[in-house]
């Protein structure tokens, strides 16, 4: 095989051993396009750091109508922010 | 929840739901789908479709904790790094105090709690009853 075909080859194997490594990880096939797909990209640390100033959001009421800022829930106390969704 | 039951009465809290994580247009868990409770949206495209979803979730589990939606703008997910999931604390001036891991790997609300227990104390919760053996006949 000349020096291009080895390289080509080298290059498969290792896609394939990524492919897998994905696959266990994320626990099959489907689910390791999925993350690449739509987890990474929406994944990253951020910016803000402790001492770092917060936010200053504006987020809708379950009314749906009502909006308020964020940094207006912090009333004298700490505030605990649990950031998530339903799936 | 917990943590909210134990420390409210030190610290506010507020839950703020942001994009879909596994929606069915998506990123589908087979999870979801299993689900005895069908977890199972798309990923909403307007804020009213949001909104039905947070009221879902709320009305479904009374859930307990101050509530705030994430416009379409996704402003709040991006500024804090959320999706899909986080948790932060905020001092009392408006400062982040702690800002936790990415989930859903390194999200920890044990770490919270350590936070909470640092500033005002552990919340010792009693060690449930251990289930009665069923007796032989």
């Amino acid at each position: 095989m000349s020096s291009w075909q080895w390289v080509l080859v080298i290059l498969g194997v290792l896609l394939v051993a990524v492919a897998a490594g994905l696959s266990y990880m994320a626990g099959s096939p489907r689910d390791a396009i999925g993350m690449v797909r739509y987890a990474l990209p929406h994944m990253h640390r951020g910016n803000l750091q402790v001492g770092s100033a917060a936010p200053n959001a504006t987020l809708v009421a379950l009314d749906g109508a009502t909006t308020f800022k964020l940094r207006e829930r912090v009333a004298g106390k700490p505030l605990v922010l649990v950031f998530g969704s339903f799936t | 929840m917990q943590l909210f039951d134990d420390y409210k009465d030190h610290a506010d809290f507020l839950t703020i739901y942001v994009r879909e994580a596994h929606p069915t247009d998506e990123w589908q868990m087979k999870s979801n789908e299993k689900d005895k409770d069908d977890v199972c949206y798309a990923q909403p495209k307007t804020l009213a479709q949001r909104v039905a979803i947070a009221n879902d979730f709320t009305q479904r589990f009374k859930y307990p904790v101050p509530f705030g939606i994430d416009q379409m703008d996704n402003a709040a997910n991006d500024a804090y790094a959320a999706w899909p999931e986080r948790l932060y604390i905020l001092d009392e001036n408006g400062y982040v105090a702690y800002k936790g891991g990415n989930g859903p790997f390194k999200y920890d609300p044990k770490e919270v709690r350590a936070w909470l227990a640092s500033h005002y104390g552990e919340v010792k919760r009693p060690e449930p009853a251990p289930a009665t053996p069923e007796k032989k006949s």
